[in-house]
């Protein structure tokens, strides 16, 4: 699990000296006569690759496999030498993929055969090698930067990998003491370096390769320590398929790779559409795909590895998935997954394994079968893309420790069937993630981290978020939804300023024209509370939802304001509401009376109503006037502040003033103006006035001191 | 597992061994607790012969420890420490302990055997090792308290560079929430039920710390199962809506809690925990760029919720979706040579395809130095050229020409016609105006 492990840093020395250039003697026929058109022509010589395209497209190859399983955080360097090293790229992510080495490659071009053989040297490229490993790259960078002071903890290690044409084993001898030296020599330099890193150990990897048919001048050799930094084997492969083979082998090694054969893919022919045949396809991936089957010792899978190469591949079979529902029942289902693993086809372009990743490429998962021995079914593995990205899944597949759970109806809060089910499901939609992949900033200039908004967004939208539907009014309310759905917003535009506005005249309305509301009798005996009761409850928990916003901006106050201005009665008025109530009581419920009140509350309603609307409009044409101006209609004041302690403590607001004691500052400002301020409290500092200062003023010290000893 | 007359741990450790990994796998995490009077075993099969022979096993019959599969080994000793100690039964119990990579504790009694003792000895060993892990679920306001089990274990990122095994919080804080079908089945390291507990009736088992909201407390009295619990209203959406939300368990460490139906009526509240880093799920992209949509300028998810901004996109694809070109095995070099000349005799409809082609297959001739396959599929060209029949359109003839003619100058090698990112564009003839209305 280290990151900065040798396959961390890979560098590739290949040999561009005229020798290169050399026929592999390995033939490509190109030029396949479709049949029928065969008479009398005669086929064009095949052709054959030079040392030099079997180096690169083997080392390709490698990079490919590479880059397909580890996309980042896994780098290749590439250098090419002949009279001078010539470094392709660089450890930047971006220089990380095959186009770009395709191109600085094309640009070197093949190997002058006609080049002076005494001017080239695969050396010049070794000591770029080692060069380029003491290079920090920007993960090095950034694991050091973040680790500050255990910034020695990141390691350097690194692989080179030499494709050459060696004229000896003591030619051999004589490149390795040359990486060892160099490392000595460069690692000394990057001690007294801020952006360069010593190796701590590097891994050489010697490969000499050499046409088909020739014997080879140089032996085999396993890894061997030449010293505690450096390790060196030596890989003597014939040019052509052979080499490509070798490095395939590599690649697997160095990065941990395992093979899977997905086998009986249903697969149309080419030629016969009707018809179909099976088809296998083999992946390479991480190893730990397979970890189910390493320790568990299973390894009659793995019989069906090729004779001659040191591959084993595990077979898995392709599960058809069920008719129909192939999208459906693989995205709306979550399996169990314990590892999801990066695959590279190992012949990409053949049509079976294009066929395959296409199928995958489009959004299908496919589930696969381990055979047993016994001959029973089970799904080990699935393979899924995304993003056009095509993962190996590791399922689990054996007993679950969670195995006949409790039922989440049997604990806690399992016997509640009220829950607002739909509404939560609609909350969850509206605060969903997305990725922001341009950075972002503050009004303070910090970087605004997405996360920490989406934190900020629940946070605002769960201050009051009544749990179950009996224990709520105005979320079963329709005609509270407008105001409901924008109040938890952190700002509000002028429009939902007034949609607000609308809502509460659009409640005043029907409280007046007496509609019923969806008010629970959960609990209470009888028919429930009385209508007026109903609204109460109504306007307190609109109240307490608007409340637990008002700090958010200066807009969310004028709803509230609104809103108090809406709900507030007469004193007077809910008097005689309450005496009329008791004599309507009394008078067996006259419908006169009652009649009579309606008239009278509508009428008083309407008026008020109007001047409501008319300062809505005055608010709408100048937004920022300031709201306690005489003219506006008074603040509302009446509350008592019991009722203060109603609201529920939902309203725990994160700011550093509280609700209270900005509602008491309003309060505070509303009724100063009602009354002359005592002289005291405006000569006060930090509201603590100085008492009986007339006497100080005739006795001297003494008093003050004698005020400070009595607190006042 | 059968019981037999001659103490033998090696062959009970054998038993665990395997009944755990039929079981459960290899990445279930176990606990092994043996009970012994500290006594090892006389003879083959003991735990000094065992011991002994250790270090000349063969694959066949590998000592049991460590167990291949995560787990903790807990030996319980019916002896007090100087008993233990007045043999070598306690270093041979050790030893235990060390091979199974030190995880495990021994246990001993305090005092002389008796039931009181030996209860207290479990009773450390269940303090120790099933405690179980209480946390408090938030979203926004909305919170409840929870058990979670099994209790998560700590997680050890890289051992080189973070060598601190990390814990999770027990504040388990939602961030937001992913459809089912973004989310796509992502690896986990572990998966756990997440229980709603009351509190007042297990206050003393929550201890500290994690009962800050009084929102529960005048209420607890009453039958938990009747006031509502926020777990189980995050539970319903969630299988509702098909949907996660996504759980903070620590800096840079997620995880998801989502529905989990054990049965048609059984279901439940989960939570999988993902590996810890800033970029778990490289289709969700970094977690701490996901953010609410309403941030977006538009709805990622469409008006009708049609779309989704999952999964991201990688900057650069993979070989199996970008059309690489690898000609290792022969075929994959005839297969490219082959397409050329399909769409060489069927110019010039296939004007188009034809130089796409083309262009592919120069390109990788240059990056390999393969420039013997340019002047041959330029003789090719030229070859078709001669065998056109009579009815052939006339433009082929000249298209053929000219793309083996460039062919040519490529082969030569020299920059100015071999340049990588240089295309042969289709001859511009008197013909090639319709021609290219007709494709």
């Amino acid at each position: 699990m280290k990151i900065f492990s040798e396959s961390h840093k890979t560098v590739f020395v290949v040999d561009h000296c005229p020798y290169m250039a050399e026929s592999c003697r390995q033939h490509v026929e190109f030029d396949m006569l479709v049949k029928n058109r065969t008479q009398g022509i005669i086929p064009l010589a095949p052709i054959s690759k030079s040392l030099w395209t079997c180096s690169v497209e083997s080392s390709m190859e490698y990079c490919r496999i590479m880059y397909d399983i580890f996309p980042f955080k896994k780098l290749v360097n590439f250098i090419v030498s002949d009279s001078g090293a010539h470094v392709l790229n660089s450890w930047t992510q971006e220089d990380q993929n095959l186009q770009e080495l395709m191109a600085a490659l094309a640009a070197v071009g093949p190997p002058n055969p006609r080049a002076d053989p005494e001017c080239c040297s695969i050396l010049h490229g070794l000591v770029a090698a080692v060069e380029t490993l003491c290079k920090i790259t920007e993960y090095q960078h950034e694991a050091r930067t973040l680790l500050m002071e255990n910034a020695e903890r990141v390691g350097n290690r690194g692989r080179i990998i030499c494709i050459t044409n060696a004229k000896s084993d003591s030619h051999v001898r004589m490149l390795e003491d040359c990486v060892q030296e160099t490392i000595h020599e460069h690692n000394k330099l990057a001690a007294n370096s801020d952006h360069l890193m010593q190796i701590q150990k590097c891994e050489l990897v010697l490969i000499h390769t050499y046409p088909v048919g020739e014997d080879s001048l140089v032996s085999d050799r396993p890894k061997k320590e030449l010293s505690p930094v450096l390790t060196s084997e030596v890989h003597s492969v014939r040019a052509g398929r052979h080499l490509a083979t070798k490095l395939n082998i590599l690649v697997q090694q160095h990065f941990d790779l395992a093979s899977t054969t997905i086998t009986n893919i249903p697969m149309k022919e080419e030629q016969h559409a009707n018809t179909s045949a099976n088809y296998d396809v083999e992946l390479l991936h991480h190893k730990d795909a397979h970890v189910d089957f390493l320790k568990s010792g299973d390894n009659h899978l793995s019989g069906s590895s090729r004779e001659g190469s040191f591959k084993e591949t595990i077979t898995l079979k392709w599960c058809t998935p069920r008719t129909n529902n192939i999208v459906f029942s693989s995205i709306s289902e979550l399996h169990y997954c314990t590892g999801a693993y990066r695959i590279s086809p190992v012949d990409v372009n053949s049509r079976p394994s294009s066929c395959l990743t296409n199928f995958l490429l489009n959004g299908r998962s496919v589930l696969l079968e381990q055979p047993r021995k016994s001959g029973s079914k089970v799904i080990s593995h699935m393979l899924s893309s995304h993003g056009g990205e095509i993962f190996l899944h590791v399922l689990s597949s054996s007993r679950s420790i969670l195995e006949d759970p409790p039922s989440i109806s049997e604990g806690c809060g399992g016997r509640v069937t009220d829950y607002r089910i739909t509404d939560f499901g609609e909350f969850m939609r509206e605060n969903r993630l997305t990725p922001f992949l341009d950075p972002r900033y503050k009004i303070d200039g910090n970087l605004e981290i997405p996360l920490e908004r989406a934190k900020d967004q629940l946070e605002k939208h769960t201050r009051y978020w009544p749990m179950i539907i009996s224990q709520t009014t105005i979320f079963n309310m329709q005609a509270v939804v407008p105001l409901a759905s924008v109040i938890v917003k952190e700002s509000l535009t002028e429009e939902d300023v007034l949609n607000c506005q609308k809502t509460i005249y659009n409640l005043v309305d029907m409280e007046r024209k007496n509609d019923p509301l969806p008010i629970s009798t959960v609990g209470t005996r009888g028919k429930g509370p009385k209508r007026d009761e109903q609204y109460r409850i109504m306007w307190n928990e609109l109240e307490t939802l608007v409340r637990a916003h008002i700090n958010n901006s200066e807009k969310h106050q004028r709803v509230l304001e609104c809103l108090m201005a809406c709900r507030s009665k007469p004193p007077e008025e809910e008097e005689r509401k309450k005496r009329g109530r008791k004599r309507e009581d009394k008078e067996d419920k006259s419908e006169k009376a009652v009649k009579d009140y309606e008239q009278e509350k509508s009428w008083q309603d309407s008026e008020r109503l109007k001047g409501i609307l008319e300062r809505g409009k005055e608010e709408l044409a100048e937004a920022e006037i300031i709201k306690d101006s005489p003219d506006s209609p008074e603040p509302p004041n009446k509350k008592p502040l019991v009722e203060m302690d109603e609201t529920p403590p939902v309203e725990k607001s994160k700011g550093p003033v509280s609700l209270l004691s900005l509602w008491s500052n309003r309060i505070n400002t509303a009724n100063s103006r009602k009354h002359q301020e005592f002289a005291g409290r405006l000569n006060s500092v930090n509201n603590r006035a100085e008492l009986y200062q007339h006497l100080k003023e005739e006795n001297g010290m003494e008093t003050t001191e004698n005020g400070k000893a009595s607190r006042q | 597992m059968d019981d037999y007359d001659k103490t033998c741990l090696e062959s009970a450790l054998v038993g665990v061994c395997n009944i755990v990994q039929q079981e459960w796998g290899g990445a279930i995490p176990c606990q092994v607790v043996l009970v012994t009077d500290g006594c090892l075993g006389i003879g083959r099969g003991s735990l000094r012969h065992s011991l002994a022979t250790h270090s000349q096993r063969s694959e066949s019959n590998r000592f049991p420890l460590p167990f291949p599969f995560p787990s903790k080994l807990y030996i319980m000793c019916m002896a007090n420490l100087e008993e233990l100690q007045s043999t070598d039964s306690l270093d041979c119990l050790e030893r235990l302990i060390d091979l199974n990579n030190g995880e495990g504790q021994i246990f001993t009694i305090d005092g002389p055997l008796c039931l009181k003792n030996v209860q207290s000895m479990f009773g450390k060993l269940i303090d120790l090792a099933y405690t179980p892990f209480h946390a408090v679920l938030k979203c926004g306001h909305l919170t409840a308290d929870v058990q979670v089990f099994p209790r998560p274990e700590p997680f050890v990122i890289d051992e080189e560079i973070d060598p601190i095994p990390k814990v999770i919080n027990t504040d388990l804080e939602i961030v937001g929430f992913i459809d089912i079908a973004d989310i796509s089945s992502p690896p986990v390291l572990s998966r756990h039920l997440v229980l709603p507990i009351a509190l007042n009736k297990e206050g003393d088992e929550v201890g500290t710390g994690i009962t800050d909201d009084n929102e529960d407390e005048n209420s607890a009295n009453q039958i938990a199962g009747k006031i509502p619990n926020f777990c189980v209203l995050l539970h319903g959406s969630l299988k509702v809506e098909g949907m996660v939300a996504i759980v903070q368990l620590g800096p840079e460490w997620h995880g998801m809690l989502y529905s989990q139906a054990d049965s048609k009526k059984k279901s439940n509240l989960m939570m999988s925990l993902f590996e810890p880093g800033p970029e778990p799920l490289p289709w969700l992209g970094k977690m701490a760029q996901l953010g609410p949509i309403s941030d977006a300028k538009e709805n990622p998810y469409g008006e009708d919720d049609n779309k989704s901004p999952f999964p991201l996109q990688p900057k650069n694809k993979r070989s199996y979706a970008q059309n690489v070109t690898v000609w290792i095995k022969p075929s994959g070099l005839q297969t490219d040579v082959q397409k050329i000349l399909r769409n060489a005799r069927k110019l010039p409809e296939k004007t188009q395809t034809f130089y796409k082609e083309l262009n592919r297959l120069r390109k990788a001739a240059l990056a390999f130095g393969f420039l013997d396959l340019l002047k041959g599929v330029a003789d090719m060209l030229e070859r078709e050229c001669t065998l056109l029949p009579d009815t052939a359109h006339p433009d082929a003839a000249f298209q053929l020409t000219h793309a083996a003619q460039q062919l040519k100058l490529a082969s030569t090698g020299t920059s100015e016609y071999a340049g990588y990112d240089h295309n042969i564009t289709p001859l511009q003839t008197d013909f090639s105006g319709s021609s290219a209305e007709r494709m």
